[in-house]
């Protein structure tokens, strides 16, 4: 059973495409990272989900209920953090707690009130009287409060200071266990490593890249970095190699694919140490950036 | 500093062009009504015996007085604009003058923004200055409108600038209002209040003054008062110019003493931040949208109220001495019908409430938008609530205001009437009351549709419908135009009971395309993407 399924979904605002025919698939019970820069789509594609806006094309489902025709029986097994904390400031946390609660048909009272605990939340408090931060834990404590099935969560933790960051990804590992899934969008590439089980990129509207840590880590380009003896030497273009970084007498190359040629080259020269190791997600993330085109290069 | 010129400047040019459709929007109401008054008074009353009638029986009556001021003489066609354009548009412009300035300080205090504006190389006092600047070159524009559509009409340059500078000095004194209120407050929606509740007392000020032979002094006491004081085309008084003046002065100086002193974002009047949970209206959207809406129904009611006591208590001197029969057509062609008796008068009156229906409509329109330009929609739709529950629901609410709008209209109006020996049905009262109801769900289907295909522009669509319909049905008739094109305008198919009878037929045809486009707004809002603001 899918969580969340979108077929070519795509989206257009005026002459913006905003999201280009995106084709993803969450497994019940996973924890999904998306990633993306600033403006590639991830929220819309959070409202494509809830049916808070049309698709221009395609569809997008949550449990195999249409996210745009059927959305209110879509709702009942999710619960939405979004990325502004826009609540009512007239109300205190604790009525707004209680306003969410009896409009999403229930949610687990005691466990709100540990999370209010482990948030740190004054619930007297007016909503208008509260920072940024503070907003952001008063939908974060509601949302999982529900215990929905599926949370969808939009940048949720920015504005939490890092102690209430590591509450949050304690909340989301304790959601994986009791089996619920959970839809992560962000670009706090650190949380993203430490809770989901597989990640997608999304550039300008497209996936560039999905799958789990170990799939991406393969298909990209591993690091060698190699420290010399003196002055590091000119070394020619080699297949598959790219030169990443260069410092007095040191190398950086993303290797794609073998290290034989590398390694060849690199034979008579003064090298002092040579290191391999897999990129880390912040590398795959600015590698996708960097190329122009989202592909990996060749 | 010449480098605090430039930002200053730019404060300016922003606050200006933040307010540039408003002011448009009024500039074009100022320069329209200002056109129609000289013109519509020529057509109408062509002859001096003509104009002698009318005067004679019409602008001595108190009923008259209470709604466009006093007339010091309507023989000549500059006497009566300046009657009818002063007199109307000094509380359209007091009610703008609040608006503008707590829009362009206090509301950019609530958002946000003018902390970003004072992190920058402006002090507070810059700041202050700056957004009153930007509100005073609005003004400008408004007076150069009103001034044009005066000229355009027929009257005089000097004259014509005088009059509009009259609605101008009044708009300036409530922009100081306005600016006191918002270093009071601390919330938008309050300072708003503040100053709504002061045009309230300044005009019923002006209505005792005007109506009661012993307390005329008492319009020295009042900023509308003094419009009409100023007697343009009716021997000027440039001097009265003092007042205004000083009022400005008086206001806006302590303002910007508090604006400079107090924490940004915070008001003399202090908020409570802190609260016991209060867990009733939450248990739906419905509720929570009554809990949110009920201090705003309650001010709607309140004055509604007082407007009706007044209404009704006014009614019992309204004489129909020395007004020949001959002269009811001349006085339907104001839009007012028969005002000649107590009950005539207050059929006239209720026009107003049914006014007051269709623009506590657009309120309800602008509420329903505010909740979708803020975000608070998208949090509520991504629960398991339905936007047709949602919208619908909103209407249900905004047509029981309307309905409540109306009953204590009649109501309060029958209080005021008994309380001064009047005999007048209550159940008569009542059937004035229903009038409301048909053209407020009209509205309200108008700008629920507004809403649903053209959410950005809808509360500009559904105030402006209101308006433009009403300044239709007052004028239309008097500029002689085919009767079909005086029937546009809903408020010409009110049976205004209980001068006239009431009409069923047109009731019912109203709410019906009313409660139609309302239908055609849910299938609609359920179609298109949520937008912010």
């Amino acid at each position: 059973m899918t969580a969340v399924r979108t077929a070519q979904l795509s989206k257009r605002y005026g002459a913006t495409l905003a999201l280009d025919a995106l084709d993803l698939e969450v497994r019940e019970g996973e924890v999904y990272g998306y990633l993306g820069p600033n403006g590639a789509g991830k929220t819309t594609t959070i409202r494509l989900l809830l049916g808070l806006h049309r698709p221009s094309a395609g569809r997008a489902e949550l449990f195999g209920i249409d996210a745009w025709r059927d959305s209110v029986d879509a709702h009942r097994r999710v619960a939405y953090v979004a990325g502004e904390p826009f609540l009512w400031p007239s109300l205190t946390s604790a009525e707004t707690f209680e306003f969410l609660a009896r409009v999403h048909g229930g949610t687990d009272v005691p466990y709100r009130d540990e999370l209010v605990q482990r948030f740190q939340l004054d619930t007297r408090k007016r909503i208008r009287a509260l920072s940024k931060g503070n907003r952001q834990k008063v939908q974060l404590v509601a949302a999982l409060a529900t215990r929905a099935d599926l949370l969808l969560l939009d940048e949720p933790t920015a504005g939490l200071d890092p102690l209430m960051e590591v509450t949050f990804r304690d909340c989301v590992i304790e959601a994986k266990k009791r089996g619920q899934t959970v839809f992560l969008s962000s670009h706090i590439l650190s949380e993203v490593e430490a809770v989901c089980d597989r990640v997608g990129i999304l550039r300008a509207g497209k996936l560039v890249d999905q799958g789990t840590l170990d799939e991406l880590r393969h298909l990209s380009s591993q690091i060698v970095e190699v420290t010399f003896d003196g002055p590091a030497p000119r070394l020619g273009p080699l297949p598959g190699v790219n030169f990443a970084s260069a410092g007095p007498s040191s190398l950086r190359f993303e290797v794609s694919g073998a290290v034989g040629p590398l390694i060849a080259a690199l034979a008579g020269q003064p090298v002092a140490t040579l290191t391999s190791r897999e990129p880390s997600l912040e590398e795959i993330f600015l590698h996708h950036y960097d190329h122009g085109d989202g592909r990996a290069p060749s | 500093m010449a480098t605090a010129a430039l930002p200053a400047r730019a404060l300016v040019r922003r606050t200006f062009l933040d307010a540039r459709v408003r002011t448009l929007c009024f500039a074009w109401l100022f320069a329209i009504y200002g056109y129609i008054q000289p013109v519509g008074f020529r057509h109408a009353y062509p002859t001096l015996a003509s104009r002698l009638q009318f005067a004679h029986s019409f602008a001595n009556n108190k009923a008259v007085v209470v709604f466009y001021g006093k007339a010091y003489d309507i023989l000549t066609v500059g006497g009566y604009s300046a009657w009818r354009v002063g007199g109307t548009l000094a509380i359209v412009a007091a009610v703008l003058g609040v608006y503008a300035a707590v829009r362009a300080l206090r509301a950019e205090e609530d958002a946000g923004r003018a902390e970003l504006v004072l992190a920058g190389i402006v002090g507070r006092g810059t700041a202050f200055a700056a957004a009153i600047a930007g509100v005073a070159g609005g003004m400008l524009v408004l007076w150069l409108a009103e001034t044009a559509g005066l000229l355009a009409g027929g009257l005089p340059a000097g004259g014509a600038m005088y009059l509009a500078l009259s609605d101008i000095a009044v708009v300036a004194v409530f922009v100081g209002i306005g600016a006191l209120a918002s270093q009071l407050a601390p919330t938008r929606r309050i300072a708003i209040e503040l100053g709504m509740a002061t045009v309230g007392v300044f005009w019923l000020l002006r209505v005792a003054a005007d109506t009661s032979a012993g307390v005329s002094w008492l319009r020295w006491a009042t900023p509308l008062g003094w419009a009409e004081e100023l007697r343009p085309f009716t021997g000027a008084r440039p001097l009265v110019l003092v007042l205004p003046s000083a009022a400005v002065v008086l206001l806006l100086v302590p303002a910007a003493r508090i604006a400079a002193a107090r924490d940004v974002g915070t008001g003399l009047l202090g908020a409570r931040d802190s609260a016991e949970p209060r867990l009733w209206l939450l248990s739906s959207p419905l509720a929570q949208a009554l809990r949110r809406e009920r201090a705003s129904l309650i001010a709607w009611i309140a004055g509604v109220g007082a407007y009706a006591i007044v209404m009704g208590v006014v009614s019992k001197s309204v004489s129909s001495a020395g007004i020949s029969r001959s002269l009811s057509h001349e006085l339907a062609k104001l839009g007012s019908g028969s005002v000649l008796t107590p009950s005539g008068y207050l059929g006239f009156a209720f026009i107003f409430f049914v006014l007051a229906a269709g623009l506590f409509a657009c309120s309800q329109i602008a509420a329903v938008r505010h909740e979708e330009s803020d975000e608070q929609l998208e949090t509520l739709l991504a629960q398991p609530v339905s936007r047709r529950s949602w919208l619908g629901g909103r209407l249900l609410l905004a047509s029981a205001g309307i309905l409540a709008v109306g009953g204590t209209a009649s109501v309060f109006t029958w209080l005021g009437a008994v309380s001064q020996g009047e005999s007048v049905s209550l159940a008569r009262m009542l059937q004035a009351g229903v009038n409301c109801l048909p053209v407020g769900l009209l509205f309200l289907g108008l700008g629920a549709l507004a809403y649903a295909l053209a959410p950005r522009a809808s509360v500009g669509i559904a105030y402006g419908l209101v308006a433009v319909a009403f300044l239709w049905y007052l004028t239309g008739a008097l500029l002689g135009v085919p009767k079909w094109l005086v029937d546009l305008s809903p408020f010409q198919h009110v049976g205004l009971v209980p001068a006239a009878p009431f009409r069923p037929i047109s009731a019912l045809a109203m709410a019906a395309i009313g409660a139609a486009l309302a239908f055609v707004s849910l299938w609609a809002f359920k179609r298109r993407d949520l937008k912010g603001a």
